[in-house]
């Protein structure tokens, strides 16, 4: 058996996580699949194929928690590796952050103040500061808001969200 | 059978469809030019432009897009030394040494012509084993399409990623994930937890967008180069396509470019490996039958013309199960599949009996977007240079806007978009604890399909030993567990290998 370091046990601690949490959930799938009622119609119900899934899953998550410990032992991590590990991807989370809020804001405020909002602000955030990089993101922020908000209404009868204020 | 040969023809060769062809194989050959921008994801983002289109326009496009997007590749391969998709890995091996020694007109148009003939031997073989399987499909009973589905998943998961365990928790999670919603038999509702957002399931190109655009696109911006730059520095040199010494290059040695192509034609068959896989299988063949296999890696013309057929004939292939079977064995022919299931035609073996005119028009279509990337390709080598100079900063903000316009437009639903934002952000977290989406993705198309033939091989029997006693269902069980075990096979060899390298390096 081979130890991992702290740092490259990180991945294998969080894959531990994972398996749980994704097993807890799928036993509890499990277990709401086992009360939808049987069918008179036919041997199998409606419930018994995502049992068999559900129950799958958890049995493949506990083989997978055996097949580390087996290899590696019980992978240990420390939670500044953690912390960095986050830093390191803070532009993602950003990213990611301002896509929710996007998608959150599309409804209210519609197809093309929020797109045209999310990209400038996108742009802005991951591009370099120069003036030319503020204009770029200005005119891109522009013609990919309004141009796929024409086309598909203009084009395609597709009417994309409009605000409701 | 001529009728609808003719149809198809007629249909695929008016002026607009052609010319909507033409801008699609443009726009695919773009997309994959752009590193970090898949053929998946230009396919996804085509099918909503695609809806208002009668259905063998709107295929013609998606397909225009597929096969333009498996050559764009080369074109950050050889000008960059970056694959523009996983497909053009091998390409950069030999295409970029070669622009680099001051051909880069050269080793574009030998990666085109060689796609080209990739795409057309794949289509001929295509055209050639498809009916005959979908007649022989026709003839499975439900235990037999169980098997199948059994067999493709685990084909899947074995290939894809670097963990067989993992791999199947993503396959049977994309199964999970299907049986939210109405049960495909009866139509009861599961899981639904009493929220309407869940009532009609979640749509499978929610999944597929949020799980394999959005997680690739946010993984695009952890890369230590920043987001300023695309790339590296752009080759630059003879830009002039050489065209009749790459055409005396390929066609005089015939060998290298038949066997790459009908190596991604077998490939592109089996699902779950795709173009990847087969542009580095190619190229190794290539390699190992060489006489001089030392000049590959140093700009060797065979080495480009094994990876660009060995993935481009990977389209003919890939849709053999999808035409015959009803399966895709890619997220990108998953897509396919949608498109032609959105205009209410049901995609399996029957396909090509009832609608033998757009199975036609598919195969037409795919031959005609070959000639347009040959032609597209070699005519706006020069244009493509600008392209490949588009800053990250740019593509992928822009693109995750296009992902919530194709999410919306599928249903007109403004819940499918915060799905979209649920599914990307777990897509993106499995991505870094090393899941592989592809099973994800696949199986949630492939679950319904699974649990409807479950359900109706025991409505018909309540026997289940008829899954191991009929001989193709246990045949196709068998292969699944062979797969398994294999997998497993070969992982415990790299394992031991590695330990053996590891003991005899000093310390």
């Amino acid at each position: 058996m081979e130890r991992r370091s702290s740092e490259a046990a990180l991945i294998p601690v969080l894959q531990m996580l994972s398996y749980l949490v994704i097993s807890l959930g799928a036993l509890f799938m499990a277990f709401k699949a086992g009360s939808l009622p049987a069918s008179r119609w036919e041997p199998m119900s409606a419930g018994t194929f995502p049992q068999i899934i559900f129950f799958s899953i958890a049995a493949l998550c506990g083989l997978a928690v055996i097949a580390e410990i087996v290899k590696h032992g019980l992978p240990r991590t420390s939670l500044k590796h953690a912390w960095h590990k986050l830093i390191a991807l803070k532009t993602v989370i950003i990213n990611l952050v301002l896509f929710i809020a996007y998608m959150i804001a599309m409804p209210v405020a519609g197809f093309i103040v929020s797109t045209f909002t999310y990209l400038l602000i996108a742009q802005l955030y991951l591009a370099p500061r120069q003036l030319i990089t503020l204009l770029i993101a200005v005119a891109v922020a522009i013609l990919f808001s309004a141009g796929p908000y024409y086309l598909f209404s203009e084009v395609f009868s597709i009417y994309l969200p409009r605000a409701r204020w | 059978m001529t009728d609808a040969f003719l149809i198809a023809l007629g249909g695929v060769t008016e002026p607009y469809t052609l010319l909507l062809m033409a801008v699609a194989t443009f726009a695919g050959i773009v997309a994959a030019a752009i590193p970090g921008f898949t053929i998946t994801m230009a396919i996804v983002l085509t099918l909503p432009l695609t809806f208002a289109m009668p259905p063998m326009q709107g295929i013609a496009v998606m397909l225009s897009v597929y096969v333009g997007g498996l050559s764009g590749g080369l074109f950050s391969a050889a000008l960059l030394g970056i694959p523009g998709t996983p497909s053009s890995v091998a390409t950069t091996f030999d295409a970029f040494p070669m622009a680099r020694q001051g051909n880069p007109g050269k080793a574009l148009s030998l990666g085109l012509f060689a796609s080209f003939i990739g795409s057309i031997i794949s289509i001929i073989v295509l055209i050639v084993a498809a009916p005959p399987l979908a007649l022989l499909a026709v003839k499975l009973g439900p235990w037999e399409y169980f098997a199948l589905i059994v067999f493709a998943l685990t084909i899947i998961a074995s290939l894809v990623g670097d963990s067989l365990i993992r791999g199947l928790i993503a396959g049977l999670i994309g199964i999970g994930i299907a049986t939210i919603g109405p049960d495909p038999l009866m139509g009861r509702e599961r899981f639904t937890f009493g929220y309407e957002i869940l009532t009609a399931g979640v749509p499978f190109l929610v999944v597929l967008i949020g799980m394999y655009a959005m997680s690739q696109l946010l993984s695009e911006l952890e890369s230590k180069g920043g987001t300023n730059q695309s790339s590296g520095t752009l080759i630059s040199g003879d830009m002039r396509p050489h065209l009749l010494q790459t055409v005396k290059d390929i066609i005089l040695k015939p060998v290298n470019v038949i066997r790459s192509s009908l190596i991604g034609v077998f490939i592109g068959a089996v699902p779950g490996a795709g173009s990847s896989i087969s542009n580095l299988l190619a190229y190794d063949q290539a390699k190992r039958a060489s006489k001089h296999p030392e000049t590959f890696g140093k700009g060797e013309p065979q080495g480009v013309v094994a990876s660009e057929s060995g993935n481009s004939s990977t389209v003919g292939g890939s849709m053999i199960p999808l035409i015959a079977l009803g399966i895709p064995g890619s997220p990108a022919d998953a897509v396919l599949m949608a498109a032609i299931m959105v205009h209410g035609i049901s995609i399996g073996p029957r396909l090509i009996l009832d609608y033998p005119d757009l199975v036609y028009s598919m195969f037409i279509a795919m031959a005609i977007a070959s000639i347009f990337m040959l032609f597209i390709g070699v005519i706006l080598m020069r244009a493509f240079l600008r392209l490949l100079n588009v800053p990250k900063y740019i593509v992928v903000p822009v693109v995750l806007a296009c992902c919530a316009i194709g999410t919306y437009t599928l249903n007109n639903r403004l819940s499918d978009l915060y799905l979209l934002a649920c599914i990307g952000t777990v897509g993106y977290l499995l991505k870094k604890l090393d899941y592989p989406l592809a099973p994800l993705v696949l199986g949630v198309v492939l679950g319904p399909i699974a649990e409807t033939n479950l359900r109706r091989a025991f409505q018909t029997s309540a026997d289940w030993t008829l899954f191991f006693t009929r001989p193709i269902s246990a045949l196709l069980l068998a292969l699944a567990v062979i797969s398994i075990v294999y997998s497993i096979y070969s992982y415990m060899k790299q394992r031991r290998l590695l330990a053996q390298r590891l003991g005899a390096t000093p310390e």
